[in-house]
C-alpha cells in the first residue's frame, strides 16, 4: 500500500513532464496543423539554458527559468521564420514543414552536441525532500507539479479569456475564416509557435535537475509526448494535459508488476489500438 | 647569368636529397588507432592513445629514433564503420598494426579483418570473452573480461559484504542481463529484486521505489552509462533508501560520482586501475595527462594509452615495425610496466594484471578500499 501511494506520487511528477511536453506539440498542431519536430529539441535547449546559466553565469536557478524562455523563445521565433511560416502557405506546406523541423531539430542537436559534447551535466534545483507519511517526494518535483499546474491554468486562461487565445482559436477551427474576418494569422501563428518553443523550455529547466541535461533528451522525451498528443487527440490541450499525467501514473503503477520492456509494449499497444478504434483520440472531435 | 641559375639549380637539389636523406632515416612508425571519438568515452581512449605517443616521442623514440605517428579513425560503435576505417588504415595509409577501440561487435569484426590480412591488432577496451577467442594468434585484449571480474568480485560480495537480501538493477543489454543471471546464481532466494531500464531511460523513481519495497539491504548496479547510474544514485538518497550501494566492477568513474554528488559516497567497486597507484611509471603518466588534458586519467585514458605504449615497446623488442608476427611474439613472450603495474598476456593474447582493486567513494573521490 505504502509502495503504491510512492508510484503514484512518482508517476504525477513524471507524468506532469509529459503533459508539459505534449502541450506545445498540441498547441502548434491545433493552429498550425503542422507536426513540430523540433519540439524535443527546445525542451532540450530549455534545460542546456539551465545548465549554461549556473556553470557559465553562476546564476541561482529561479533565474534559469526566465532565461531559457527569452533563450529559446527567440531562437523559436528564428525557427518559425525560416523553417514554418514562409513554407506552411505552400500546396504542400504541411508536409514540407514536418521535413524542415525535422532538419532543425538535427541542427539544433548537433549545434549543442558540438558546442558541450556528449557529458550529461547536472543542474542544481531545489534541494532536499520531505515525507507525507509513507510517501518521499523532492522539493524539486513538487515544484515541477505545482508550477507545472499553474502553468496549465495560466495556457487556459490565456486561450479562453484573452483576445490572443481566441485568436489562436479561431484560427484552430479555420484558418481561411480567421483570415477573412481580419485575423493576422501569420503573426498569429509566430506568436504560437514561439508561445509552444517557451512551455517547452520551462519543462526542460524544471526537468533538467531530476533527469540531467544531455544533448539526447530532447529526442528521448518527444516521442512519448507524440503518444500523448495521439492519445489526448492532436490538438486536444485537455487531452494533452490528462493524458499525459495518465500516462506517468499508469507507467508507475504498471511498473509494480511488470517489467520496463512489457510496460513499454502495453503503452504503444494503447496508441495503436486507439488509432483504429477512435482515431480522434480520447479527446479530440470526430471530424 | 646562366651561371647563377646553375647554381640555385645545383643547391636546390642539393637540399632536396638532404632532406629525403633525412627523411628516409626518421620515417616515423604508424600506428593505426580506432576509437568512437564523438563519445565522451571515445575521446577519452583517444586522449590516452595520444600521450603514450607523445612520450615515447619526447623519450627519444624507437627502432633508432624513429617517430611514432598514430592514425586515427571514428568507428562510431558500428562494426560496419569499424571495418571501413581498419580497411582504411591497412590499405590507404600502409599501417600493420591496428590498437583501440571500445564496443565489442567492433572488435570482433576488426579482429576479422586482421586475421584475414595478417594485421596486428590490439584491442584496449571491449569486454567481450570473444574478442580473443578468433583463432588467431597475432589479436591482443588489455581490459579484463566480465567472467574474470565476477570470478574475484563474487566472492568478495559473499563472504566480505554478507548481504542478507540483494537488489540488483541492471541496463537492458548484454552485460546487464548477465549481470542479473549471474547474481541469480550467487545469492539465489537471497535475490529479492532484478529490474532492468533501457538504454535511454532517465526517471529511475518508480525503478528505486521497487528496489526500496524489495527491503534490501544491498543493491547492486550494472550498467555502464554514468548519468544512468550517478542519477539512480541520486534517487536512492532522494528516497532515502539506505541498502548499501555496489556498483559492477569496471563501470565506477569519476564523472559518475560527480553526477551522483553526495549519493555517491560509500558506493564501492573494483577495476583494474585506479590513478592514485604508487609507481613510477603511472605518477609521470597522471602528471603528463592532467597537464596536457586539464583532467585526471582513468581506465579508459590507462586502456588508450596502453594499447600504443605496449605495441611501441614490442616493436622495439622485436626489432621491426612491420613483422606482425615478431611484433605479436614480443608481447606475448614479455612483462610490460606500464602505469597499473605489470602487464602480462596468456596464450589467447587476453591481459591480466593481478587482482582487481577495491574501491570506495570516499569524501567525492574513488580511492582504493582498505583491505
Amino acid at each position: 500500500m505504502d509502495m503504491l501511494a510512492q508510484q503514484i506520487v512518482n508517476g504525477l511528477s513524471a507524468g506532469m513532464a509529459y503533459a508539459l511536453v505534449a502541450l506545445g506539440l498540441t498547441l502548434i498542431f491545433g493552429i498550425l496543423h503542422v507536426i513540430n519536430f523540433a519540439h524535443g529539441e527546445f525542451f532540450m535547449l530549455g534545460g542546456f539554458v539551465a545548465v549554461l546559466a549556473a556553470k557559465w553565469l553562476g546564476l541561482p536557478y529561479l533565474f534559469s527559468l526566465p532565461l531559457a524562455v527569452a533563450v529559446v523563445g527567440a531562437a523559436a521565433w528564428g525557427v518559425d521564420r525560416i523553417a514554418v511560416r514562409s513554407l506552411v502557405q505552400r500546396r504542400d506546406g504541411l508536409s514540407d514543414v514536418l521535413l524542415s523541423t525535422y532538419a532543425f531539430s538535427l541542427l539544433l542537436y548537433h549545434g549543442t552536441l558540438g558546442i558541450w559534447g556528449p557529458a550529461p551535466a547536472r543542474v542544481e534545483g531545489f534541494e532536499g525532500s520531505f515525507d507525507l507519511g509513507p510517501v518521499t517526494l523532492t522539493n524539486q518535483r513538487l515544484f515541477i507539479l505545482a508550477f507545472g499546474a499553474a502553468l496549465i491554468a495560466g495556457l487556459q486562461v490565456m486561450l479562453t479569456r484573452t483576445r490572443f487565445g481566441r485568436q489562436m482559436r479561431a484560427m484552430a477551427q479555420s484558418r481561411f475564416a480567421a483570415q477573412v474576418v481580419g485575423i493576422d494569422v501569420a503573426g498569429i501563428g509566430t506568436r504560437a509557435y514561439v508561445l509552444a518553443a517557451a512551455v517547452a523550455a520551462l519543462a526542460g529547466a524544471m526537468l533538467a535537475p531530476v533527469i540531467l541535461f544531455s544533448p539526447l533528451m530532447g529526442s528521448n522525451t518527444v516521442i512519448k509526448a507524440f503518444v500523448v498528443v495521439v492519445l489526448g487527440g492532436m490538438g486536444s490541450v485537455a487531452g494533452a494535459v490528462v493524458c499525459g499525467i495518465g500516462l506517468g501514473v499508469l507507467e508507475a503503477l504498471m511498473s509494480l508488476y511488470l517489467s520496463e520492456g512489457i510496460a513499454s509494449a502495453v503503452i504503444y499497444s494503447l496508441l495503436i489500438a486507439m488509432l483504429l478504434v477512435r482515431p480522434q483520440g480520447l479527446f479530440g472531435k470526430a471530424a | 647569368m646562366k651561371q647563377a641559375s646553375a647554381m640555385r639549380f645545383l643547391a636546390s637539389a642539393a637540399i632536396a636529397i638532404g632532406l629525403a636523406g633525412h627523411a628516409f632515416a626518421q620515417a616515423p612508425v604508424k600506428i593505426g588507432v580506432l576509437m568512437p571519438s564523438k563519445s565522451l568515452v571515445g575521446k577519452q581512449g583517444l586522449q590516452g592513445a595520444q600521450l603514450a605517443a607523445e612520450l615515447i616521442n619526447a623519450d627519444g623514440g624507437i627502432l633508432g629514433g624513429r617517430k611514432i605517428e598514430l592514425v586515427s579513425y571514428d568507428t562510431n560503435f558500428q562494426p560496419t564503420e569499424g571495418v571501413a576505417a581498419a580497411q582504411r588504415l591497412l590499405n590507404q595509409d600502409g599501417v600493420k598494426v591496428i590498437t583501440g577501440e571500445i564496443s565489442s561487435t567492433v572488435a570482433l569484426a576488426v579482429a576479422q579483418l586482421a586475421k584475414a590480412s595478417g594485421a596486428l591488432f590490439v584491442a584496449a577496451v571491449p569486454k567481450h570473452p570473444d574478442v580473443t577467442k578468433g583463432g588467431y594468434d597475432r589479436v591482443f585484449r588489455l581490459n579484463s573480461t566480465t567472467a574474470m571480474d565476477g570470478s574475484e568480485f563474487d566472492g568478495f560480495l559473499k563472504n566480505d559484504i554478507k548481504p542478507t537480501k540483494v537488489a540488483v538493477l541492471a541496463e537492458n543489454s548484454d552485460f546487464g542481463r548477465l549481470t542479473i543471471a549471474n547474481m541469480k546464481q550467487l545469492f539465489g532466494a537471497q535475490l529479492v529484486a532484478a529490474e532492468t531500464y533501457e538504454m535511454n531511460q532517465s526517471d529511475f523513481n518508480t525503478l528505486v521505489t521497487k528496489a526500496k519495497g524489495s527491503g534490501a539491504d544491498l543493491v547492486c548496479l550494472a550498467g555502464s552509462n554514468m548519468e544512468q547510474y550517478g542519477n539512480i544514485l541520486r534517487v536512492q538518497e532522494e528516497l532515502k533508501f539506505a541498502a548499501r550501494r555496489c556498483l559492477m566492477p569496471g563501470i565506477l568513474n569519476s564523472r559518475g560520482v560527480q553526477i551522483a554528488g553526495k549519493a555517491a559516497e560509500g558506493a564501492f567497486s573494483a577495476d583494474i586501475y585506479v590513478p592514485t597507484i604508487q609507481n613510477a611509471q603511472n605518477q609521470r603518466f597522471v602528471a603528463a595527462y592532467t597537464a596536457k588534458f586539464k583532467e585526471t586519467p582513468e581506465k579508459i585514458e590507462l586502456l588508450g594509452f596502453e594499447s600504443v605504449w605496449i605495441t611501441a615497446q614490442a616493436m622495439q623488442k622485436a626489432g621491426t615495425s612491420e613483422d606482425t608476427v615478431k611484433i605479436a611474439q614480443a608481447i606475448r613472450g614479455n612483462v610490460w610496466n606500464t602505469p597499473r603495474g605489470e602487464v602480462r598476456f596468456d596464450k589467447d593474447g587476453q591481459a591480466s594484471s593481478g587482482p582487481l582493486i577495491r574501491l570506495v567513494v570516499k569524501d567525492g573521490k574513488i580511492v582504493p578500499m582498505a583491505r
